[in-house]
């Protein structure tokens, strides 16, 4: 029989808060769209969900130059419609933007890029959104593109 | 909220790790405990002697030998990787330390989170 007496008897945070942490890109991995439907389903069972961060490849779903065929599913717009009609922030990291070429207006400035194409409602702020999460009671659910 | 941030990736052929890192450098700037363990071929980002400019990259050596400076709390590295990879402990860089990926170990933290 497995020895279980090590592994610990409850979760470090209570269940009631989610943040989510997506890290792998729209279309090239599963992430952004198995995220939404853990999403839809911690509100379903009336829990919360504090924010949902993007960082590395995840950022690349905050853009609004995606322009799928339009009998599939547009990930980036559906993700910003449901944090907007849920009032969810969605932020994705500054670092992780920038190397990418995900940029608002303010960065599109300050760097003096062509254009600038964060789709709203997302923001750009910096990792100590996610310290903060971490920090915090809340439960942190990774995403990631898996091998 | 103590965190322990795993890297298994190996360096220079993604951003994953390093990426992984700053989030590392960053719980420890808000003096959040945090801790970094590589295992897979995650181990040869503590090789010693890197020289990755004939990749157009910065040697990640110097950003590790820096984070304890930066208030990570350690670098650990999984025993049975650096036997896979045929690094003793005198290869590593001299602020990492090996130790065995279980559950006795990542029972010791409330968060534990991969790099990609």
């Amino acid at each position: 029989m497995t020895d279980r007496s090590r592994e610990p008897t409850k979760t470090p945070a209570p269940a009631g808060v989610f943040t989510l942490v997506i890290t792998g890109a729209p279309y090239s991995s599963q992430a952004p769209q198995t995220a939404l439907h853990f999403a839809k389903a911690v509100l379903a069972a009336n829990h919360q969900i504090d924010r949902v961060f993007l960082y590395g490849d995840g950022v690349h779903l905050a853009s609004n130059l995606t322009a799928p065929p339009s009998d599939e599913l547009n990930l980036s717009d559906t993700w910003a419609r449901f944090l907007s009609d849920q009032d969810i922030p969605g932020v994705a990291c500054i670092a992780s933007a920038l190397r990418r070429g995900l940029v608002n207006e303010a960065e599109m400035k300050r760097y003096d890029l062509p254009a600038a194409n964060l789709r709203e409602p997302f923001e750009i702020a910096g990792l100590g959104e996610w310290v903060s999460s971490t920090a915090s009671e809340s439960r942190v659910v990774y995403f990631h593109k898996g091998n | 909220m103590s965190t322990l941030i795993v890297i298994d990736q190996p360096p220079y052929g993604s951003w994953e790790g390093r990426e992984a890192l700053d989030m590392a450098f960053s719980l420890a700037a808000f003096d959040q405990p945090v801790s970094l363990l590589f295992c897979g071929a995650g181990v040869n980002w503590l090789r010693q002697g890197q020289d990755a400019a004939r990749v157009q990259q910065k040697s990640v050596e110097r950003n590790l030998a820096a984070a304890p400076i930066f208030g990570v709390e350690a670098l650990l590295a999984d025993g049975q990787a650096c036997l896979r990879y045929g690094l003793a402990a005198t290869d590593l860089i001299e602020q990492a330390s090996i130790t065995d990926f279980g559950p006795e170990l990542t029972g010791r933290f409330d968060h534990v989170a991969f790099a990609g």
